[in-house]
């Protein structure tokens, strides 16, 4: 074989590996937006290796994903609608809607990420009316970068994930037990069942990789379930702080 | 023993001001103070955020200006920019800058070196004496478009405060920040120049006067100034006429003033033996002392 044959071939090698990388993480995402009650259906969130690399392939060059065909957005599925919701109350009888809204996912090729490219997702976000944006990147942000995200709390909520992060969907793992978010009516029945303030109960940090895998937001309860030897299914809440 | 006396507590008695509003009306404004507190120190990490933000498309003024010469409005820009950081703030920014391909200092219009070949660190000063030799690592050299520039980088980061912007006195946010290479052409030097005149009746130098004013007042910075505690300083009022010193009532000391240490006389001597005398006559009754 001669050099140059030789050379392609491990750049070929080069090239599945971090498709197939890009594969996984794309998967990933897909399926963390699904569990947070997004429309999407399981074509997208199953997409094989092969569809993937056809659909997402870099126009000149077969072997490389383009990372900037790797985006796309998700509408709340009515079912999420009403978990989010605020009920009414005796003071509020029409409260506010739900504070959720449509999400974009958005893939970031650039090899460092810095203010400008936050701020131009923050800016594509605010522009087309997004509610959520999660911007997955190769690398590290800067620090300076992520104190953009509470500038531009009021208007859009940004979530930023690295690749290596998505590689392996954490939930699956056998040791991550099931969690599942409650709705608002859901939180004040079970404070008012067992009489607890809500900083009464324990709690689940808004870093915790679950937390950020649904997307927990401070004050929401998430319900645990766990198996356990002796009494089969073991619930706990957990408050998010 | 039956008269038993009270002892005498040595603490000092606490004289809390009186106090007319209720519980919930000072906790409240606990409450307030602290939360006022907590927003100021947010605001002022919003500005250098937003400073930071600013500060990475600089300079502005394009050729004949450059490092070692920069547009004086650029200069002036980049100091008041500055004032709040920190040198980890100044960090983020060199960071930042190093993200858009730009050299680490913020007057200069370069982009910063790429050194293609591989290694983490690069061998500096093989070629001069021994101690200039340095091991460095690859990324440190890839911030600046060259030394000189680094060199001007740093000089400005070590004048930066290490205290946070919301914890400073008056003093220190006032505090000037010099640069290596100042604007320096004939033509910006009068710009310079005219600016001032215009600025010498206007609203900015008034408000640096009154600034000064406060700070020799002994007005404090941001934290202090609304404290918990109010301090009223109290002018002690003059009652009788002011008298000049004279050397009438000085003549009993004359030949003594000059071994005065801040109004006190050492004696030498005289004293010391008249104690000694007296502790030979205390020495006759010995351990009496305990009685009361």
């Amino acid at each position: 074989m001669s050099a140059d044959e030789e050379k392609a071939k491990k750049q070929r090698e080069a090239g599945e590996r971090e498709a197939a990388r890009l594969w996984r993480a794309w998967r990933t995402v897909h399926e963390m937006v699904q569990d947070r009650g997004y429309e999407l259906t399981d074509e997208e969130v199953k997409i094989s290796f092969d569809n993937f690399k056809y659909n997402y392939a870099s126009d000149g060059e077969e072997d490389i994903i383009d990372r900037k065909k790797m985006k796309f957005s998700a509408r709340p599925s009515d079912a999420m609608m009403v978990r989010y919701s605020n009920p009414p109350t005796a003071a509020d009888p029409n409260p506010a809607s739900p504070d959720i809204g449509t999400i974009w996912v958005e893939f970031l090729p650039d090899s460092s990420v810095g203010i400008k490219q936050m701020r131009a997702f923050a800016q594509y976000l605010t522009s087309h009316n997004f509610h959520t944006g999660i911007l997955v990147t190769n690398v590290n942000i800067t620090p300076a970068a992520l104190k953009i995200i509470p500038a531009v709390a009021s208007e859009t909520r940004i979530e930023c994930f690295v690749e290596q992060d998505l590689l392996v969907n954490i939930t699956h793992h056998e040791l991550v037990p099931q969690h599942v978010l409650l709705s608002k009516e859901e939180r004040t029945a079970l404070l008012q069942r067992y009489r607890l303030k809500d900083t009464q109960l324990p709690r689940i940090q808004l870093g915790d990789p679950v937390a950020r895998y649904f997307g927990l937001r401070r004050g929401q309860v998430v319900k645990i379930i766990r198996k356990s030897e002796t009494a089969g299914r073991y619930a706990s809440y957990r408050l998010c702080v | 023993m039956a008269t038993a006396k009270q002892p005498k507590s040595i603490l000092k008695k606490a004289s809390y001001p009186a106090t007319t509003s209720s519980k919930e009306d000072r906790d409240r404004e606990v409450a307030l103070y602290h939360a006022n507190l907590i927003q100021q120190r947010k605001d002022i990490e919003l500005n250098i955020f937003f400073s930071t933000e600013t500060l990475i498309d600089y300079p502005l003024a394009k050729s004949p200006y450059d490092a070692s010469n920069p547009s004086p409005t650029d200069a002036k820009e980049f100091k008041q920019f500055l004032r709040p950081f920190q040198p980890t703030d100044y960090d983020e920014l060199i960071h930042e800058r190093n993200t858009n391909e730009k050299c680490g200092y913020t007057l200069c219009p370069n982009a910063r070196v790429k050194d293609g070949s591989g290694g983490k660190y690069r061998i500096l000063g093989t070629n001069g004496k021994a101690k200039d030799f340095r091991v460095v690592e690859k990324e440190e050299l890839e911030k600046w478009c060259s030394e000189a520039c680094a060199k001007r980088a740093l000089y400005v980061r070590v004048q930066l405060s290490e205290s946070p912007a919301w914890e400073r006195d008056a003093a220190g946010s006032t505090v000037n920040i010099d640069l290596l290479d100042e604007p320096k052409s004939a033509e910006g030097a009068i710009a310079e120049g005219l600016e001032k005149l215009n600025l010498e009746g206007g609203k900015a130098v008034k408000q640096q006067d009154a600034a000064d004013l406060a700070l020799e007042r002994g007005d404090t910075g941001l934290a202090a100034k609304n404290g918990l505690v109010d301090v009223n300083i109290q002018e002690k009022e003059v009652q009788r006429p002011a008298q000049a010193p004279s050397l009438d009532d000085l003549s009993g000391r004359v030949d003594t003033m000059h071994l005065t240490l801040e109004g006190h006389t050492p004696e030498f001597g005289s004293r010391r033996q008249r104690r000694h005398t007296e502790d030979l006559e205390n020495e006759e009754d010995p351990d009496t002392d305990w009685r009361m």
